[in-house]
């Protein structure tokens, strides 16, 4: 429902602390073709994110960190990988003023952090996005940009917390969280909580998760989608 | 676009790497290149990373995560079954080969678990190998590691086939070839003999009517019971036959054979099957064969020797001796050499023989070899290159006395001949009256082509310059390398000349293709190794060998002394042998096929029959036969 979108797209008031060039950036991610999510884990491009924050309240702590790398045709290339810093998240120390986003403070154009969240636009294009705990992370990123750049980003989100149970069904894990499917896969983390670190060991979860998926008729991002909200139907109205 | 999270992914999979042999030694830039451009891939249990169905390798392939099972496919035959399946683990790196030979891999790697892998794409690892010198050396040696393989499989190919072959374990059944012959015992004496005479036999089985064997007569009985007894033609044949001879069921194996003859003190056994009737003859020849004569069990017999006929059985079991060396993984040098020194050994023994009967009392003289048995590198299929050099203290005898050699020449080169080294078509032989010099004759006459190097002068060089003396006065052969040494030592053109001429061919290496082959249509797809190969490596280490005087003829010792002299680092000798070495065996292989299935043998290999890792290694051997042209290059501003 592209046109749908953009008919809403069309309504929403440009923020006008924006420059030109950033708006003009801006539409331009608004164009790009969504792909295909039909096709093969192997034929498409995924990115795997991962966020540090103040804290786990989505309304009230802030977002400071966003990790972000491609899975491409099954592959992860390091080039292809995306780190963005908005604030130091060691507690007590003082952020270097302008670079912190408070809820509601105004952004400025010649913001740093806007153009970086542009970058990030552009980094991630359409592609259907990956993280573990989709509601969180989705949440922190997706206020930002909307506060900031002031857009509803709208992409498709595949959460592995409900995937991968599913697919590793033999696999005891009780709510042990990312760090028990890590573990499970004896994944090792460069620096764990830091969100390009996060993301990468994701992004392998990611790898072992399609591999698994395909091997079990779950062929593209869609049929993961289907699967996703299939588990999450059981389970709310179980 | 450098970011801080392609720094931090890059940082960490440098720190993998470096825990790691051979990247632990990788200078940083070349790491950093590596890290920079892997992929990370991953592979469920059970997936099919790479086979050889795949294609050409285009990737190179680190494990960083999981094992992976290694399972030899496609190459040649079942000899692979016995190499156990092996496993990779982290750090390790495979499709090396496949990759710089650029083929299809050799062998499966299939994901035993949750397989992840850094990947680095064909043009990548290029590059790679050439900033590093740390990863291209260990690629080399990698490939050398499976040269040494390559070698191991060649080694139980042969063992198996020699397995195959009779071994002292073999049932009779299986060693009697012949349909026995046999006689009644009523037939006489006369048409026994001839009978004998007539189909070559040692022995003569006598048997009575229902094929049991009765009896067994000798050619040694001959003398002791028909001629000094005076003994009658006419008699029947079981009157001079000894009684009840010792039988052995088919069944039963050589060793009992040999056992037997011990015991007995007798030279021949006789199979038969279980109604008793005779199957067939096994000697004490026989035995000695399948034992594997030694070493020194035919240089005795060869020593021994007074007549052409056991020299010619030397011959044969030279061949077999080889044979076997080859299947013990013995080198192409050592088996080129041990069949030389054994050839001296049957010529000298011929030399001998006709000494006899030609008498050169009073003469200095010395019988020399040229060309590749000059050099101590015969092959099975070696013809004759020899000549004479002789001293004439008085001039008016001088013409006398060559046709004195000329003679005796003539006779050994028949006999050498008739003892399996063929005729050289070339007449490089002692017979020939060029070749049958006094030493002022031959100094002159190298004295001329070194003065002189048009084309011919050249090509005499390359074959009488390598010269050793054989039979006789080796003080003579000294003499006459001294007097070329001056020669070539006042001659720098000559020299220079020289090397132009071993640069004329070049080695058969393509640009496209792996291998230039021959476009003769009687020899499409194939090599010619001795003159594409090994000649490479003879011609070039002729030159060097000249040039720093060393006296010797061999080429491996040649490139090994010269080589000190010229300061090549000893490992460029070592590879530069072991390339001479490698296509020597190739060579030696192929002419024992040859020779096999019948045909005459001779040096044309097809590349397309060769394994992989042979082709690769073939590669690396003309490689060295380039490095050593190119130095002759540098020397003489070619």
């Amino acid at each position: 429902m592209a046109w749908f979108s953009r008919l809403f797209s069309g309504q929403e008031t440009p923020n006008p602390a924006l420059t030109a060039g950033q708006q003009q950036l801006i539409a331009a991610w608004r164009q790009l073709p969504v792909p295909d999510l039909q096709r093969s884990h192997y034929r498409c491009r995924y990115v795997v994110v991962d966020v540090e924050t103040t804290g786990i309240n989505v309304r009230t702590d802030r977002l400071c960190a966003i990790g972000a790398l491609a899975v491409v045709d099954g592959q992860i290339d390091f080039k292809d990988a995306f780190h963005l810093l908005a604030e130091p998240a060691e507690p007590g120390a003082d952020p270097a003023p302008g670079l912190s986003v408070r809820p509601h403070s105004e952004p400025v154009a010649g913001h740093p952090l806007v153009d970086a969240l542009i970058s990030f636009l552009h980094f991630v294009g359409k592609a259907p996005l990956i993280a573990y705990n989709v509601p969180f992370v989705a949440a922190m990123i997706e206020r930002t940009l909307t506060e900031c750049l002031g857009i509803d980003w709208g992409l498709a989100w595949i959460d592995l917390a409900w995937v991968m149970p599913d697919l590793f069904r033999d696999v005891e894990h009780a709510g042990g969280g990312l760090d028990a499917w890590l573990d499970h896969f004896s994944i090792a983390s460069i620096r764990r909580h830091h969100a390009v670190s996060d993301a990468y060991a994701t992004a392998q979860l990611l790898q072992i998760t399609i591999a698994s998926g395909a091997h079990k008729g779950f062929m593209t991002p869609a049929s993961l989608i289907e699967l996703e909200k299939a588990r999450r139907h059981l389970h709310q109205s179980g | 676009m450098s970011n801080s999270a392609t720094e931090m992914l890059v940082a960490a999979c440098i720190q993998f790497l470096q825990a790691h042999p051979p990247f632990d030694r990788m200078e940083a830039e070349a790491l950093r290149f590596l890290a920079e451009h892997v992929r990370l891939a991953h592979y469920p249990k059970g997936a099919q990373i790479l086979s050889s169905e795949m294609g050409v390798a285009r990737t190179l392939y680190i494990l960083q995560h999981g094992r992976v099972q290694v399972r030899a496919s496609g190459v040649a035959s079942s000899s692979n079954v016995e190499s156990a399946p092996n496993t990779l683990g982290p750090g390790q790196a495979f499709a090396i080969a496949a990759l710089m030979a650029q083929r299809p891999t050799s062998s499966s790697y299939v994901a035993r678990e949750e397989v992840f892998c850094y990947e680095l794409p064909a043009d990548d690892f290029f590059t790679l190998t050439q900033k590093s010198t740390v990863f291209n050396l260990f690629c080399s040696q990698y490939i050398a590691g499976l040269l040494r393989q390559s070698q191991q499989q060649l080694q139980l190919q042969f063992a198996q086939r020699a397995a195959e072959q009779k071994t002292m374990n073999s049932p009779l059944a299986v060693i009697v070839k012949r349909e026995p012959v046999s006689v009644a015992p009523e037939t006489s004496i006369r048409q026994v003999v001839a009978l004998m005479a007539d189909r070559h036999l040692g022995s003569m089985v006598v048997v009575d009517a229902d094929e049991q064997p009765v009896g067994i007569f000798t050619l040694s009985d001959v003398l002791k019971r028909i001629v000094l007894p005076g003994t009658s033609l006419e008699q029947p044949i079981s009157s001079v036959m000894s009684a009840t001879p010792q039988t052995l069921p088919l069944a039963a194996n050589a060793h009992d054979a040999a056992l037997a003859m011990a015991m007995h003190g007798i030279r021949h056994v006789l199979a038969v099957d279980e109604g008793g009737r005779l199957k067939g003859v096994v000697s004490e020849r026989d035995l000695f064969k399948l034992q594997g004569a030694g070493l020194r069990q035919i240089r005795h017999a060869i020593d021994a020797a007074s007549s052409l006929d056991v020299l010619q059985h030397a011959r044969e079991d030279i061949r077999q001796l080889s044979l076997t060396m080859l299947a013990e993984g013995v080198g192409g040098q050592e088996i080129t050499q041990f069949i030389s020194t054994l050839n001296d050994t049957v010529t000298r023994r011929i030399i001998e023989i006709n000494l006899d009967r030609h008498d050169l009392y009073g003469i200095d003289w010395a019988w020399l070899s040229f060309g590749s048995e000059g050099r101590d590198e015969q092959t099975f299929i070696s013809d004759q290159d020899n000549g004479i050099v002789y001293i004439c203290t008085d001039i008016m005898d001088r013409e006398l006395t060559q046709l004195r050699f000329l003679d005796f020449a003539r006779d050994v080169n028949a006999d050498l001949d008739t003892c399996g080294f063929p005729l050289c078509k070339g007449n490089i032989m002692a017979s020939n009256p060029g070749l049958c010099l006094t030493l002022e004759e031959w100094e002159e006459r190298f004295a001329q082509w070194v003065r002189t190097p048009e084309p011919q002068a050249l090509l005499n060089a390359t074959i009488f310059f390598d010269f050793r003396p054989l039979y006789g006065r080796f003080n003579l052969a000294h003499r006459m390398r001294l007097s070329l040494f001056r020669q070539t030592n006042g001659n720098p053109l000559f020299l220079r000349m020289l090397a132009q001429n071993a640069l004329s061919v070049s080695p058969p290496l393509g640009r496209i293709r792996d291998f230039v082959t021959s476009d003769d249509p009687e020899h499409s797809g194939t090599i010619d190794l001795k003159k594409y190969g090994v000649r490479l490596f003879t011609d070039a280490a002729r030159v060097f060998a000249l040039a720093r005087q060393v006296e010797a003829t061999n080429t491996a010792t040649r490139i090994k002394r010269a080589g000190a002299l010229m300061n090549i680092s000893q490992e460029d000798v070592a590879a530069s042998l072991e390339g001479f070495n490698f296509i020597q065996l190739l060579r030696l292989r192929h002419q024992h096929f040859e020779q096999e299935h019948g045909r005459a043998g001779d040096n044309f290999i097809r590349p397309d029959e060769l394994n992989e890792i042979e082709r690769r290694i073939l590669k690396e051997a003309f490689r060295q036969a380039r490095k050593l042209q190119a130095r002759l290059k540098l020397d003489y501003q070619l």
